[in-house]
């Protein structure tokens, strides 16, 4: 089934809770399953998917909660664990806005164009919210890059 | 750090999660087969099968009928309803000689002598460029064409009566093995019941 894993790596970070995030991707799908009819064909598939999957957050009431810790059973295979950690906590202490564009256009690789259509929202106000997401992340990782660089 | 640098670490970092979307899969497929075909899917289908069945009884009711009939229908109004001056043979027996010159059979002529309807005259006509006989045929006053003409015997035929109307005209048509049959007549449908009939013995 394509695109379930970027639906999840992205609902994970929406939703902060491994079962949410796996009801939001399910309910996605089936969103997906019943308004095929909608879709056009040569459009952009992933963006379809993506764009249902935050109406159906947005559209459930659901909010984004703020967790104290690493995402449950996430499993880092990466050797800089520590690093990785870093990263996740800082994400997380991105708004939601915030964090939903990085997650789209550094994760996923949406242009902001792309973005703009998912979201539903202006281009501009796509390329300011990464703009200062950015300058939140790198604040955020400024002493994990200093280490790194030592 | 620069934004690629920034983006790269990101990237890097939650790309190297491993996801198992395995049981995911299967509890997104059976939520879908719960949820049964989808609306959309089920309107198609209808649609479909709408069109289908609105073909098929166009095809059985409203079928147009063949060219020929509708020839035949013009050259009736034309010679008897409206009496068109024609050479018209009224002698049985040489009506028998003109049909069996067409290959009509003269058992054919002798047969429909048993519908109850009376032979009145005959002659050849002309439908879409073929030679037909056309026999008037009359009961009560009333009068009703008869067109006959020969046909392979190797192509298949249906000798169901079918019917149709064209302008004033009823319509009645059939085939047999020999023959191609069609009654037409401008009054109280009397094409089918003579055409019935005709079925029968011929």
């Amino acid at each position: 089934m394509p695109h379930l894993a970027a639906l999840l790596r992205v609902a994970r970070r929406l939703t902060f809770d491994n079962a949410a995030a796996e009801d939001l991707v399910q309910e996605t799908m089936l969103l997906a399953w019943r308004g095929f009819h909608q879709f056009q064909p040569g459009t952009n598939a992933r963006a379809w998917l993506f764009r249902i999957l935050f109406n159906a957050f947005y559209g459930e009431g659901r909010k984004s909660q703020r967790a104290s810790g690493p995402l449950p059973s996430s499993t880092v295979v990466d050797s800089r664990l520590q690093e990785a950690a870093e990263i996740s906590e800082a994400l997380q202490t991105l708004s939601l806005e915030h964090r939903t564009v990085v997650l789209l256009a550094v994760v996923e690789g949406f242009t902001c164009q792309e973005i703009a259509g998912i979201l539903n929202v202006p281009i501009g106000t796509v390329m300011s919210r990464l703009s200062r997401a950015r300058q939140e992340l790198r604040n955020s990782l400024a002493p994990l890059a200093k280490e790194a660089y030592r | 750090m620069t934004d690629d640098e920034l983006d790269q670490r990101v990237r890097a970092s939650i790309l190297a999660e491993e996801l198992d979307t395995a049981r995911l899969e299967r509890s997104v497929r059976q939520r879908i087969g719960r949820a049964g075909v989808p609306r959309w899917a089920l309107a198609t289908v209808a649609g479909i099968i709408l069109v289908i069945a609105g073909g098929l009884t166009y095809r059985v009711f409203f079928r147009p009928p063949p060219h020929i009939c509708v020839a035949a229908a013009r050259d009736h109004n034309h010679e008897v309803v409206n009496g068109a001056p024609r050479e018209w043979l009224s002698d049985p027996a040489a009506i028998q000689s003109l049909a069996a010159q067409q290959g009509v059979p003269s058992t054919a002529i002798a047969a429909l002598a048993t519908t109850g309807y009376r032979l009145e005259r005959g002659r050849l006509c002309f439908l879409q460029r073929q030679i037909f006989l056309h026999l008037v045929y009359s009961r009560n006053g009333e009068e009703l064409s008869v067109y006959l003409r020969p046909r392979g015997s190797d192509s298949p035929f249906d000798r169901s009566v079918r019917q149709a109307s064209v302008g004033t005209e009823d319509l009645a048509y059939f085939q047999t093995d020999r023959l191609t049959v069609v009654v037409v007549d401008a009054w109280r449908a009397q094409a089918a019941v003579f055409a019935r009939a005709a079925a029968r013995v011929l």
